[in-house]
């Protein structure tokens, strides 16, 4: 019946008419504009967080049995704490750690206590002459800021015997040492060293795209389902399916909904991006110049941009066809939610293996999901994003992948067919089967 | 030109839900095609639409299979009525209308028109929910002709009208058929029948039991209808219990009795004797399409035709009681 019904215009007309039944509803709208004010916030929330650190100085009292000792002590540790991050402006950045001198122990052990200080620490001249250097925090005993204060203990140790040298010994001033530590097991791309912001760049990019893949399959897909289980419920499928063949009805339906989601989608998306592209410039016109610390979007090239591209569509397609011959199964839209369930399942399988992937975790598994649909268009695209994907391995999914659809398409078509006018079935594996057959 | 039911048999598992099936409609006629519920009526127009296909034999218009004619040669008004709910009425009309390949302005300016004929204009803008039940049967039936199709199949057209509704569909019936438009309609409404078809076919469990013009069956019926007027009685309790009477109506001063074919309508007269009844009326009239149809299917047509596997949930012929005293003869 394909040569009496070719795909358009029918497709067209109905995917024209599902675009607008959905992009126009009022829900539709209310949750396009909640949903991007929620994403605007969240591109927005690495600012507000720099701000607020911005603003919160740890307080670390000093206590010291003389003067000398306490002065030495405060420089000391003020120097190794307050460390300005790779590229800050000395003159405008401010410290993090405020040392002050503290004269009663009790007062200062109370302000710990009640977490007005972060830290107390005694410096004491023990009568051997050897300097006792006791940290008490509200952290861990091992925590980087107590490391620190260690090695603010020996270079005080070293001050005070410096000290002791006789008075015209000349001694430059003390200098606090750089200190750089570099990992020789940093991740590569095609054997060149990765830049450790764009790393974690992509990191954080293919955390995000893989979950808008999980969310866009699962409540479009799900569009798609109570679309077609309405239209028959409501009777109206039946002057449709004399008006358009089941594969114009299908296709028109996946596209036009298909459409209606990417265009919330981008709605939600370009303002969000927007933001991030100019994270930096908003920070440093907020928080001043030494706070901008390397832009998210740093490691997005067009070449990962169009993989989502193509993962997004084609992981969608699949799903919506396999909802759409589910939606045309039920009599009762009710019924969708237990239909529903194992399909959902799946896509959190190829969601969850793929944070997993994002992770550098599982590489046997993973590498074997990234090409098995449904779950290749989450994990490939999570690979893609971490780097470690041959372009033949990147073609073989994506083929893959198409020929899944292309199959799918067909049973999908046959038991929409089917399914569209069988009234009062239970939801069943055997009786989708069997109407599928029969069609 | 003729619309031609080629022996089409059809099975959905163990139902066998048409059997043989065989008839012609002529061209430019009102064709009525009469059973009751689960006799195959809407299983044969989902043949005609290519909806399901025949498991044998063939349908065809104007000499060719179905799966050769374009979906626009049909306009089909499906029993069980649906639209879009949230949609407007026009926009709706326009979309079925486009999807036939018309083009959106002339469904448009029809669509009005239609909407003027049935006087519902004023609906063209509001969602389909907004409409009563009628009034959406109303814009079902523009949607099944705007995009003017050869053949009208409408099942169950009049079902849930009240007389106005009903007098304005009749109407549009009988000027599309006046165009050249061919009508199948599927009822258990016998009077509806009566009253519009040129030629008709009575099916039972998917076979034809009776076709031909209305005057041809009237003519070789053997079935009675006898109009009994009693001094006093206007519904008479007991004839229903003559033997060989298998359906009452009241009338205007009398009540209408159908017969078999086997009962001689003087056996009504001798039975009113017998109860020493005024008899101010007696007249064995010209069999009705109910008695012609009792006659085929050896029930009325509001009986339930005995369907009862799953497979007939294919078929969606609606539930209908079956009053054995029918309302409002002639």
């Amino acid at each position: 019946m394909a040569g009496r019904d070719p795909l358009l215009p029918n497709a067209a007309i109905v995917a024209r008419r599902e675009y607008r039944d959905r992009t126009r509803g009022p829900l539709f709208i209310a949750s396009t504009i909640i949903l991007m004010a929620l994403a605007l916030g969240v591109a927005l929330a690495p600012i507000a967080i720099r701000y607020f650190d911005r603003q919160t100085v740890t307080r670390i009292a000093v206590i010291a049995s003389d003067d000398a000792l306490a002065l030495r002590a405060i420089g000391v540790a003020d120097g190794l704490l307050n460390i300005p991050p790779a590229g800050a402006d000395p003159a405008t950045w401010e410290k993090t750690f405020l040392l002050e001198r503290a004269t009663d122990p009790d007062a200062a052990e109370g302000r710990l206590l009640s977490g007005a200080i972060g830290g107390v620490m005694k410096v004491e001249r023990l009568p051997t002459g050897q300097i006792d250097v006791q940290y008490r925090t509200n952290g861990p005993a091992d925590g980087v800021r107590s490391q620190l204060v260690g090695f603010a203990a020996i270079a005080i140790g070293i001050l005070d015997w410096t000290a002791t040298l006789p008075a015209d010994a000349q001694l430059d001033p003390f200098l606090t040492p750089r200190f750089e530590p570099v990992s020789i097991n940093a991740p590569t791309i095609g054997g060149e060293p990765v830049d450790q912001q764009q790393l974690a760049s992509r990191a954080f990019l293919g955390i995000v795209f893989v979950v808008l893949i999980f969310i866009t399959v699962v409540i479009y897909g799900m569009w798609v389902a109570t679309g077609v289980a309405a239209e028959k419920s409501s009777r109206v499928m039946e002057l449709m399916i004399s008006a358009a063949s089941p594969r114009q009805l299908l296709t028109g339906k996946v596209v036009g909904i298909g459409l209606a989601g990417l265009t919330q989608y981008l709605a939600i998306a370009l303002p969000a991006l927007g933001v991030l592209a100019v994270q930096d410039t908003i920070a440093e016109f907020i928080l001043g110049p030494s706070w901008a610390s390397g832009a998210p979007l740093v490691g997005l090239t067009p070449d990962l941009l169009a993989t989502y591209g193509v993962f997004f569509l084609l992981g969608f397609t699949l799903f919506a066809l396999i909802y759409a011959a589910m939606g045309a199964f039920v009599s009762r839209p009710e019924d969708l939610q237990t239909l529903s369930l194992p399909l959902s399942l799946l896509a959190m399988v190829g969601y969850l293996s793929a944070i997993v992937a994002l992770g550098g975790g599982g590489r046997g598994f993973v590498t074997i999901l990234s090409f098995v649909p449904p779950f290749s268009p989450f994990v490939m695209l999570a690979r893609v994003m971490i780097g470690q994907v041959e372009p033949w391995e990147l073609a073989l999914s994506i083929g893959l992948l198409v020929a899944a659809i292309l199959v799918v398409a067909v049973v999908a078509t046959r038991v929409y067919a089917a399914g569209v006018l069988l009234y009062g079935q239970r939801p069943g594996l055997r009786a989708f089967i069997s109407a599928a057959r029969r069609a | 030109m003729t619309l031609e039911i080629d022996h089409v048999t059809k099975r959905f598992r163990s139902t066998l839900a048409l059997d043989d099936l065989a008839f012609e409609v002529p061209r430019g006629q009102i064709f009525g095609f009469l059973g009751a519920n689960g006799a195959g009526k809407t299983t044969t127009m989902r043949i005609c639409l290519g909806i399901l296909q025949a498991d044998s034999g063939e349908i065809r218009w104007d000499g060719k299979p179905t799966a050769d004619l374009p979906r626009r040669t049909w306009g089909y008004l499906p029993e069980e009525r649906g639209l879009y709910a949230r949609m407007p009425v026009l926009d709706q009309l326009v979309y079925f209308a486009s999807l036939y390949g018309q083009s959106a302005d002339r469904a448009r300016d029809d669509a009005q028109r239609w909407l003027a004929r049935f006087r519902i204009p004023e609906y063209a803008n509001r969602r389909a929910e907004e409409l009563s039940k009628g009034n959406q049967q109303k814009v079902q039936f523009i949607a099944a002709i705007l995009h003017g199709p050869d053949v009208l199949l409408m099942d169950e057209p009049f079902t849930g009208l009240d007389p106005v509704n009903l007098a304005l569909l009749r109407a549009a019936f009988v000027e599309l058929r006046d165009e050249g438009r061919t009508i199948v309609f599927s009822t258990h409404q016998m009077e509806a029948a009566e009253a519009l078809c040129e030629s008709l076919a009575i099916i039972d469990q998917g076979r034809v039991v009776a076709a031909g013009t209305l005057a041809e069956l009237k003519r070789t019926s053997r079935a009675r209808t006898v109009r009994l007027g009693l001094e006093g009685e206007t519904m008479p309790a007991w004839v229903g219990a003559v033997p060989g009477v298998v359906a009452v109506r009241p009338g205007a001063g009398f009540v209408e009795l159908e017969l078999t074919a086997e009962t001689e309508p003087s056996a009504i007269l001798a039975a009113a004797m017998a109860r020493n009844a005024q008899v101010t009326r007696f007249e064995v009239a010209e069999p009705s399409l109910e008695a012609i149809f009792i006659e085929m299917v050896g029930r009325p047509a509001g009986d339930d035709a005995t369907l009862a596997d799953d497979d007939a949930a294919l078929d969606t012929e609606a539930e209908g009681d079956a009053p054995r005293i029918i309302e409002g003869a002639a």
